[in-house]
């Protein structure tokens, strides 16, 4: 299998940036999952979609708005009525998602090329995200796993919270590296690693 | 004697000296002052000249609202003016400019604009500069001749011309409960409500916390108040959810309570840290907000009321006990309220001599005596200041008895000797917020101040915001908002006891003392009280359009410290009360705002670029990019000193004649899917969709509404109910909201879903007579030939193991295949194709290429899409489906877009072998000066390879009838008149013999 080239291209830059004393406030992942897949479900057959993701994803998935479910690098939240985005490291996720959910239910959308993964975790990653995106990000407003589906400027943002200072950032490949720059930036002031 | 730094006192760090630049003069200061409190210490007396009169002005509060002492911050070769040097901190290496003086702030020849001062009352440039109605200065030319000599000599600071380096950012808070001031109330809401478990956001506009607390001189709960607020502010910090801002000035109420704050993050540094913003601009959206903004102090209009060394009793207060800074030696205080007595005592203990307290009272509390006692000051009681005197500063005042009842002065004037007046009028609680979040203020007779409106959104005030004015009703009231905020009961446990003296905080209501001489209210701009009536006297007699013709509360300080004088005086002069005059209200922002923080990542770097998955790769081959919309492509892969011009016509020969390649990745792909795909499709498009077989494409047409053509674009169907549609680069975000439009809200019964995947697939156009061969050098596992893959077939295969899907299409003209695969493969395949296109010449073409191929072909695009042309102007009459309505097919023949004189599509040929131009008019006649009326517009225009001709497209009247004549280019901004002739649009090729082969 031919590899994914990552659209981020020589702005990714390994190492430390930014505000050099102290640990640094953020670590920025490029995650680069196998497969991102958004699901979606026709009015009424929500409860059916939700059973049948949980089952490929082997995660249990809540039919409720904005919910979501972790497990390992297998990923999945709601980002709309009836909408979800799932991931995996594995590259077959849609195949198996399509072979699952029948027309009759919803549709499965191949996104593991339309969409990058970016991971911001650290104890500075609520307040950096709180400078891009006018969304609660305290966990009590935002628990862990949950989704949101957002936007910078013209830039659209699929959100999962994966741990308790740590986010999936989900974005449109063509803006992915103007949105990582401006993300690099925005980390300066706490200091940022690379990884 | 000048103002001077006490020997003792103040909460600056006298161990470390830092040194800052004033006018040129480097003068020391310490950790802790600002550069007013430092100036002061320095014996600075003037700090800058008045707005309109050029007379000399001293520092006149200890804050925001200071009118006078306005400076330029030279920072990082930045200028920026009118930053009031009493919000400036001071740092080492500060760098500040006066203004508004020339040639010397000591001597400036403006200032005999000052003698001349009757004639620049109110109106004087509306009633002077309007010119006579007839001649050459009729009208208002007459101003436009005067304009740059009174815009030198009046004015504020000046910006400068160079570009801000500073970084500006952004921020979203959300909270519970918004505490809005520091002060003991805002201390209190904000304990009590994190005691609540509530998330609190404390904002304090001034570096330090606590408000008068830090100054006054009081004790709160056995400690000295300034005590008190050190450990309640360690205490705050203890809770897990409290966020404390200082320097964060919260300027704007907006609905559904959201705020807005400006954090000043950096400014009092030399230098920013790495990654840090100037500023940070703060929306807040906030569950309830405390406002504890506190009051103002107002001062009294009498005549030599602006004369350096006068100054609001407040901040001389604060000068002495928080900077130990006194403003002079021998101190005259003149008040109608009890206030000004603590600052007496204040000043006292500082080391000033307090001459004399006048109040214009006849009747002085015990407290307020005691007091003056204390302070070792005469006081002079029912008696008002009629006059000061002093050249650049004070050294004298007249004091005459007066009867606050009647307002009117009686007796005689007697002098005293002063170096520094201070003055107090009363007290305005800071309401501005709570008027911008709704609702008119109210007038309270007694405390003779506008108090905050009901509320109507979720706020409560508390402190002197209320009009409750002393330490232990703010302590109390900062409690019981905290709570209410917090949705609580208000705590049972007595609140911290106060020690403070009885003070009576009613004023008497003594805005202007009715002597001779020029008295202003409004210093920054100069207004007199004359000025207002004045204004009364030629019919202004509403506050607001007062406000507009005097100038008065205008600029900076937003009339701080003059409104409620002004509006006093207006209401005496019309013989009603103040509230019967009204008040304005007050809008957003509270205080100045930097533009920077509020575009903040905007701001240079946040237009955000679409990169291609193969923008590296145009890059390393030399490419020109353009920016289409956000996207970058390639215009030209020009050679060493190739035009433009050689460049596209040397790409598009290399198509016609070999085979090139373009990336077409930047095409808006729209995933349809779902049972209802193809019914859908034959709704929006003109052609029908549903009888398209699985792997085959289709060119598709929509319309708008209205009839007018939208888009156009093929759509595949790559399986029974899964399309996909492709659209214009530039049309794709709007085909997309179309298309969620009409599922969501007109046909909510289809089960469609529309998923952008623009960014899913990289695409590559192999155009050319080679094509086929390409793609059969690299493409494994589908058959290219003719009856395997016709024109508009879709086939899979791999490249090198990448899944690729190839359509048979042609925007060129010629035998074209769009290869499409995974972006995250693109540059991959791309390559692949381009090592197989080697032997064949393969060359990589910009839009300026596909551009010039596609006009050659006649393929329109959004330069003919215009948003004004319907389908039929363009020829495409045999898309419209006559079996079905689609969106548009009700309106698309109405009258307008059938009429004969209907602009169409047709081809230009130049006659005189040089260039055409988009948006060029057609016209009829030959002669360039009498050419007729216009006939129609170029929309495309390029020199033809196929043709060695320059050729255009043009949307012309009467259209293919056309066909044939002779016309002309009228293209009066680029000088160019010429013949044409008018042609069939299809310059090549037009029975498609190339591309079908």
């Amino acid at each position: 299998m031919v590899e994914q080239v990552s659209p981020l291209g020589a702005a990714y830059r390994l190492g430390r940036h930014g505000r050099a004393e102290g640990t640094p406030g953020i670590t920025l992942t490029e995650t680069r999952p196998g497969s991102i897949v958004q699901i979606g479900a026709w009015p009424g057959r929500e409860g059916s979609v939700v059973a049948a993701a949980s089952a490929v994803l082997g995660v249990p998935l809540a039919n409720l708005p904005r919910a979501g479910a972790v497990s390992g690098h297998r990923a999945i939240f709601g980002i709309g009525p009836g909408l979800w985005l799932a991931s995996d490291q594995v590259e077959d996720l849609a195949s198996r998602l399509l072979e699952a959910i029948g027309a009759e239910d919803g549709t499965v959308t191949d996104l593991s090329h339309g969409r990058i993964a970016l991971r911001i975790a650290g104890p500075s990653a609520e307040w950096v995200l709180s400078k891009f995106f006018a969304i609660d990000f305290s966990l009590s407003a935002f628990p862990v796993e949950a989704g949101r589906a957002t936007a910078h400027h013209d830039i659209f943002v699929h959100i999962q919270r994966t741990g308790e200072d740590a986010f999936d950032l989900y974005v449109f490949r063509s803006f992915a590296r103007s949105f990582w720059i401006a993300l690099c930036h925005a980390s300066e002031e706490t200091g940022y690693e690379v990884r | 004697m000048s103002p001077r730094r006490a020997p003792i006192g103040g909460r600056i760090d006298r161990s470390r000296q830092i040194r800052f630049t004033f006018d040129g003069r480097r003068f020391m200061g310490h950790p802790g002052d600002t550069l007013a409190s430092a100036l002061l210490a320095n014996g600075v007396k003037v700090v800058g000249r008045s707005f309109k009169y050029h007379r000399p002005r001293g520092i006149f509060s200890a804050g925001i609202e200071e009118p006078n002492a306005l400076v330029t911050v030279l920072k990082d070769g930045v200028r920026e003016p009118n930053i009031p040097a009493t919000a400036i901190e001071l740092f080492d290496g500060l760098v500040v400019e006066s203004q508004n003086r020339f040639p010397s702030l000591a001597f400036d020849l403006g200032a005999v604009s000052g003698l001349a001062g009757p004639l620049l009352s109110a109106g004087f440039y509306y009633k002077t500069f309007m010119g006579p109605a007839v001649g050459p200065l009729r009208g208002t030319r007459f101003w436009r001749f005067c304009e740059w000599f009174i815009r030198r000599a009046a004015g504020l600071g000046k910006a400068g011309y160079d570009p801000d380096p500073s970084r500006y950012e952004r921020m979203n808070a959300f909270c519970d409960v918004l505490v809005v001031g520091s002060g003991p109330a805002g201390l209190m809401a904000a304990r009590t409500a994190a005691e609540a478990g509530k998330r609190v956001l404390l904002c304090e506009q001034e570096p330090a916390l606590g408000g008068s607390a830090r100054w006054s001189g009081e004790t709160i709960g056995t400690r000295f108040a300034s005590d008190w607020v050190t450990e309640t502010v360690a205490e705050l910090a203890e809770y897990g959810d409290i966020r404390i801002l200082p320097r964060t000035t919260v300027w704007g109420y907006y609905d559904g309570n959201t705020l807005a704050a400006l954090e000043r993050v950096a400014d009092h540094k030399a230098y920013a840290a790495v990654g840090e913003p100037r500023h940070r601009h703060w929306t807040i959206r906030a569950g309830s907000v405390v406002l504890a903004t506190g009051a103002l102090e107002r001062p009294l209009v009498f005549p030599g009321n602006d004369r350096p060394g006068i100054m609001m009793a407040g901040a001389a207060e604060r000068y002495a006990v928080e900077y130990g800074v006194l403003p002079g030696d021998r101190v005259a205080l003149f008040t109608n309220n009890d206030t000004a007595y603590r600052a007496a005592l204040g000043l006292e203990r500082a080391g000033a001599d307090i001459v004399s307290i006048v109040d214009t009272r006849s009747d002085i509390s015990d407290a307020a005596r005691d007091l003056a006692r204390q302070a070792g000051a005469e006081l002079i009681s029912g008696h008002a200041v009629v006059a000061t005197r002093g050249l650049n500063a004070i050294r004298q005042i007249s004091v005459q008895p007066f009867d606050a009842t009647t307002g009117k002065l009686t007796g005689a004037p007697r002098t005293l000797d002063v170096d520094s007046l201070c003055v107090s009028g009363g007290w305005s609680p800071t309401i501005h917020l709570a008027s911008q979040a709704g609702a008119a203020p109210r007038w309270d007779a007694r405390l003779q101040a506008f108090l905050p409106p009901e509320p109507l959104q979720k706020w409560i005030g508390a402190g002197a915001f209320n009009g409750a004015f002393t330490t232990r009703e703010a302590i109390a009231g900062g409690i019981a908002a905290g709570a209410a905020a917090a949705g609580v009961a208000t705590p049972q446990e007595p609140p911290p006891q106060v020690e403070s003296a009885d003070l009576d905080v009613h004023p008497a209501p003594v805005f202007e003392i009715p002597a001779a001489g020029k008295a202003f209210v409004d210093l920054q701009h100069d207004v007199t009280a004359d000025d207002i009536r004045l204004a009364h006297r030629e019919g202004f007699v509403s506050v607001e359009h007062m406000k507009r013709y005097t100038t008065l509360g205008m600029a900076t300080d937003q009339g701080r410290t003059s409104n409620v004088a002004g509006l006093a005086i207006m209401a005496a002069a019309r013989g009603l009360s103040i509230p019967q005059v009204g008040t304005t209200r007050f809008r957003a922002p509270f205080s100045p705002v930097s533009l920077g923080a509020l575009a903040a990542e905007r701001h240079g770097e946040l237009k955000p670029d679409r990169l291609t998955p193969l923008h590296d790769w145009h890059l390393a081959q030399g490419a020109r990019m353009y920016a289409a919309g956000l996207w970058q492509r390639p215009m030209i892969y020009p050679l060493p000193g190739e035009t433009v011009e050689q460049a596209y016509v040397r790409e598009a020969r290399a198509v016609r004649a070999r085979v090139g390649i373009i990336d077409v990745s930047t095409l808006g792909k729209i995933a349809v899917q779902g049972p209802d795909a193809a019914e859908f499709l034959d709704r929006v498009y003109t052609n029908t969709f549903s009888s398209l077989p699985v792997n085959r494409a289709r060119y598709g047409l929509m319309l708008r509404e209205e009839g007018i053509a939208f888009d156009d674009g093929t759509t595949w169907r790559l399986g029974e109910r899964d399309f996909l549609m492709t659209t214009t680069t530039a049309n794709a975000g709007r085909v997309m909201q179309h298309l969620e439009y009409y599922l969501d809200t007109v046909w909510p019964d289809l089960r469609v879903r529309v998923t952008s995947v623009t960014d899913q697939w990289a695409g590559a156009a192999v155009a050319g007579p080679h094509a086929r061969q390409v793609l059969e050098r690299c493409i494994q596992g589908a058959a290219l030939d003719h009856a395997s893959l016709p024109p508009l077939g879709i086939v899979r295969g791999e490249v090198a193991g990448a899944p690729v899907v190839v359509c048979r299409l042609s925007f060129s003209g010629e035998l074209a295949y769009e290869v499409y695969c995974g972006a995250g493969h693109g540059q991959f395949v791309w390559e692949e194709l381009m090592a197989a296109g080697e032997p064949f010449g393969i060359l990589p073409y910009g839009l300026e290429a596909l551009g010039t191929l596609r006009i050659e072909k006649g393929h329109v695009t959004g330069a003919e899409i215009d948003g004004r042309t319907g389908p039929r102007d363009l020829y495409l009459d045999w898309m419209l489906s006559k079996k079905k309505p689609f969106i548009g097919s009700a309106m698309m023949d109405r009258d307008g877009l059938i009429a004969k004189d209907r602009l169409k599509l047709v081809g230009i040929v130049s006659l005189d072998n040089r260039p055409l131009s988009g948006g060029a008019h057609i016209v009829e006649k030959a002669d360039p000066e009498n050419p007729r009326g216009s006939i129609g517009h170029v929309t495309a225009a390029c020199f033809s390879p196929a043709l060695g001709k320059y050729i255009a497209l043009a949307l012309v009247q009467g259209g293919r009838k056309r066909h044939g004549t002779r016309a002309y280019i009228s293209d009066p901004v680029r000088d160019r008149y010429g013949p044409v002739e008018i042609v069939s649009h299809h310059f090549v090729d037009p029975e498609g013999s190339r591309m079908n082969g």
